[in-house]
């Protein structure tokens, strides 16, 4: 017995959205339990690494006895158990309580929170030109596949990940700061984010150029897309709307992929360029051995990605019906 | 139509000229720019031992003594002071009209608030040890009295360290830590890892000897900018973003040709550089093969080619300038460069080139260690010693030698490290057993680290010379260069009156920017 139309497309209309709440929900448990792994391996790992943040508080100059390092060791809680330290800290994490720096005496959360929105900007700056780069190259190599259009972008792509972003990031500053004087060599201004976007967005230009063109490639060989040439659409119609739309879902993932990448990866770029963002934060408690804050940073890092990753699945779901029956 | 001018007039607009001209071109800029590789840590003076922190930190606080060039101790917040007959009491007169820089008073109970929190074992201060034991203190009047369970030698030079900085109890009145001191800069703002802004204290009256200027530094405005990246710290130098770095060893070695530039090195940082022993390993328990391999150690060419000349050699387990050090008298104790002597030496305990001692060569980065290292190597290879070279990160490296200096079988070691401080008692946190990273040697070394702390003047001097020479006559230190680690500023040639004091200290006080 066939149900009346209205009342199919009621069911099918819900039947998504119980879908999509259940891929939410999957994915919201996933990036719990992920997170919470992170929080333990890490902190086995962090007290597995030789030296502890007393032996690095003495590093320039003794001032303490044996003895009084260890009563220093006591007073931190370092004298505790690993297993016994990272449950300590897996607990408090959980209410929220990311604790207190050893070496600033400050709370981890709130030195993380004041870096995240320049990492984050910092990231965001990078992708946009990435994607801005990136895409209209990757679409010239595919639609010139095999010609000289195509071999250019692919050696352009093939530089751009060779060449290290500190290596870059410092002609940059030599050329644009030093030489030029237009843009200021170190800090956390508006003008200061040029450089180091520009850094990130042309190392990574290149991955998102060799996507797109991959993935143009392979839906320009689909059958709809011969069958819309089939139809007489002009050519500048099909590569616009028929084929580079498609490609895009999957530069959806590439996207999530670079911007995690852009969360951790630009450590270097924050220290060539004095971007004071997390990851310079991060650099400087792995030197010290400041627990709290190595723990701290691995949190919101381990999180953000997380939550990027999961906001692109979702995404995905939305954007690719197929996904959702997945 | 003439003009007549007076000789009178004439002589005045030539004296407002030249004062115009003298203003425009003599030393008025208020404020410089100083870029350096990392920021502090911590602003309380307690809860900090990392040189770029205690570096803010003296500028904000004073010291209760300052200390000469020549480590003579000299009035500080203290304008006066005695100790008693039995060397346990110490009677600190502080300075009238002292203000902090929030407009309270800096007197005698402040001092001692100041010292509890030092001592307050919740503080956690890294520098607890150094204070000495230490056991009560009083305020009357302005009299601070210090009480001692036993005579400590190093009380006094330790007072004038950056490691001993005096708060206004305002700073930790409150839950939250507020840097208030009376030293002549006062915190304006501070932006973790980006910048850290101080202003003149207006009321600032200096007595540290090092320091010319008496009241209010010449600056009204010192930024410190962290740029991590020695490359960006210069091109900052360069175009004018900053006005002092911290320059690389290598920029260094440009900039001091360059009349543009001007390089400091801080002859005062009491840092030394050493070369130790796994001493409980065969055969570096035999201190024939000790002197062998600190014979073999050309100095010179770490100092000429791995520094860039820009270090000292040094004689003596002790930093030069400190209190009783003295480089001709190690001299005599010590091993000499003499490779062949070396090579007679190891060859007499049956190593030969067919037959090479192997050992690790322990060492952590520093700028220009890894040179030092690598020629050290060559070194040691020519008097039949195969040496491995193991580099670790610093702290994992102290972590690694602190299990290595208690082994007593397996491969042997020679490593390197270095210490600073403002009195020869380093020594004993080295070197008294357990000792740092288990280096103590034995009961006797120990006798004389306790003793030399309970004596003061000469006779402690004497007895510091007793333990210097036996580190040096058994060969258990090699002492290798002074100063070693960031000890380098350079400023653009507009820049003057730039100091740098005892533990690599900045002082500002006397800095001038021509514009």
């Amino acid at each position: 017995m066939q149900l009346p139309l209205r009342r199919k497309v009621e069911r099918d209309f819900w039947e998504n959205r119980l879908l999509m709440l259940f891929l939410i929900l999957k994915r919201a448990l996933v990036a719990f339990l992920t997170v919470l792994v992170v929080i333990v391996l890490s902190g086995v790992l962090i007290h597995v690494v030789p030296g502890d943040p007393v032996t690095a508080m003495m590093a320039q100059s003794v001032t303490a006895t044996p003895e009084a390092m260890a009563e220093m060791r006591a007073r931190l809680g370092l004298d505790l158990p690993v297993w016994q330290q990272v449950g300590l800290y897996a607990w408090h994490v959980l209410q929220g309580d990311l604790g207190t720096s050893i070496r600033s005496s400050e709370s981890v959360a709130q030195l993380l929170l004041q870096r995240l929105p320049n990492t984050f900007s910092l990231a965001v700056s990078g992708l946009v030109i990435a994607l801005a780069i990136g895409i209209p190259l990757g679409f010239l190599a595919a639609v010139n596949r095999g010609r000289l259009a195509d071999t250019a972008v692919m050696v352009i792509a093939v530089l751009g990940v060779s060449i290290p972003a500190f290596w870059l990031g410092l002609i940059l500053m030599q050329v644009f700061s030093l030489k030029l004087g237009w843009l200021p060599v170190a800090g956390s201004g508006w003008r200061n984010i040029i450089l180091p976007a520009f850094t990130l967005g042309l190392t990574y230009c290149a991955l998102v150029a060799r996507m797109t063109r991959s993935a143009l490639i392979e839906v320009l060989a689909e059958d709809y897309i011969r069958t819309a040439r089939a139809r007489g659409l002009r050519e500048r119609q099909v590569l616009l709307v028929h084929a580079l739309r498609p490609a895009l879902i999957s530069i959806v993932t590439v996207v999530g992929l670079v911007f995690a990448y852009l969360l951790g990866g630009q450590v270097i770029i924050e220290n060539v360029f004095s971007w004071n963002g997390i990851g310079r934060l991060a650099v400087q408690a792995m030197l010290e051995r400041d627990y709290p804050m190595i723990q701290g940073f691995i949190v919101v890092f381990a999180t953000s990605v997380v939550i990027v990753s999961m906001l692109i699945d979702i995404l995905y779901g939305f954007l690719d019906p197929r996904m959702r029956q997945k | 139509m003439s003009y007549h001018i007076s000789l009178n007039r004439l002589r005045l607009l030539t004296a407002a000229a030249m004062v115009t001209v003298a203003g425009l071109s003599s030393a008025t800029a208020a404020e410089l720019i100083v870029a350096r590789s990392v920021d502090a840590d911590n602003l309380d003076g307690y809860k900090t031992s990392n040189t770029q922190s205690l570096q803010i930190t003296n500028l904000i606080y004073d010291t209760l003594l300052t200390m000469d060039k020549d480590g003579s101790i000299h009035p500080g917040l203290a304008s006066e002071w005695s100790v008693s007959d039995d060397g346990k009491t110490y009677a600190f007169t502080i300075r009238d009209g002292v203000t902090c820089h929030d407009g309270s008073t800096f007197d005698a109970a402040a001092a001692k608030a100041s010292l509890d929190r030092a001592l307050d074992p919740a503080t956690v201060n890294p520098s607890l040890s150094a204070w000495g034991p230490i056991t009560g203190s009083a305020a009357e009047g302005n009299v601070l009295t210090v009480t001692l369970s036993e005579p400590y030698g190093p009380f006094t030079s330790f007072l004038t360290s950056i490691q001993a900085p005096f708060m206004c109890p305002s700073s930790f009145a409150e839950a939250q830590f507020k840097p208030i001191g009376t030293g002549p800069f006062k915190l304006a703002s501070w932006m973790r890892n980006d910048s850290i802004v101080l202003e003149a204290n207006g009321d600032y009256h200096n007595t540290n000897p090092l320091i010319d200027n008496p009241g209010k530094p010449h600056l009204d405005k010192l930024t410190f900018k962290v740029i991590p990246e020695a490359v960006a710290r210069m091109a900052a130098l360069r175009s004018g973003e900053a006005d002092l770095v911290e320059p690389s060893l290598e920029e260094a070695t440009d900039l001091k040709d360059d009349e543009n530039f001007k390089v400091y090195a801080a002859e005062l940082s009491g840092q030394q550089v050493l070369a130790a022993f796994t001493w409980k390993i065969k055969p570096l328990d035999n201190p024939d093969i000790r002197k062998a391999i600190g014979m073999a150690m050309n100095r010179d060419a770490y100092a000429s080619i791995a520094f860039e000349g820009l270090v000292n050699t040094a004689n003596c387990p002790v930093a030069p300038n400190l209190f009783s050090t003295d480089e001709d008298l190690c001299a005599s104790w010590g091993v000499t460069y003499d490779p062949e002597g070396a090579k007679a030496l190891m060859e007499a305990a049956g190593y030969t080139a067919d037959n090479p001692l192997k050992v690790k060569l322990l060492v952590h980065k520093l700028p220009g260690w890894d040179q030092m290292h690598q020629i050290m190597q060559q070194d040691l290879l020519a008097i039949n010693v195969q040496a491995e070279i193991e580099t670790r990160e610093v702290a994992a490296f102290f972590d690694h030698m602190s299990v290595v200096n208690e082994k007593t079988d397996g491969e042997p070691a020679v490593w390197t490290m270095g210490m600073s401080g403002v009195d020869p008692d380093y020594l004993y946190f080295l070197w008294k057993r357990p000792g740092f990273v288990n280096m103590g040697l034995n009961e006797d070394l120990d006798a004389l680290l306790e003793e030399q702390r309970r004596l003061s003047g000469d006779a402690r001097a004497a007895k510091i010379h007793e333990a210097e020479k036996y580190l040096m006559e058994n060969a258990y230190a090699i002492p290798l260069l002074s100063p070693g680690w960031g000890w380098l500023m350079a400023s653009g040639a507009k820049v003057d009156g730039f100091k740098m004091g005892f533990m690599v200290s900045l002082l500002f006080n006397d800095v001038t920017v021509a514009e």
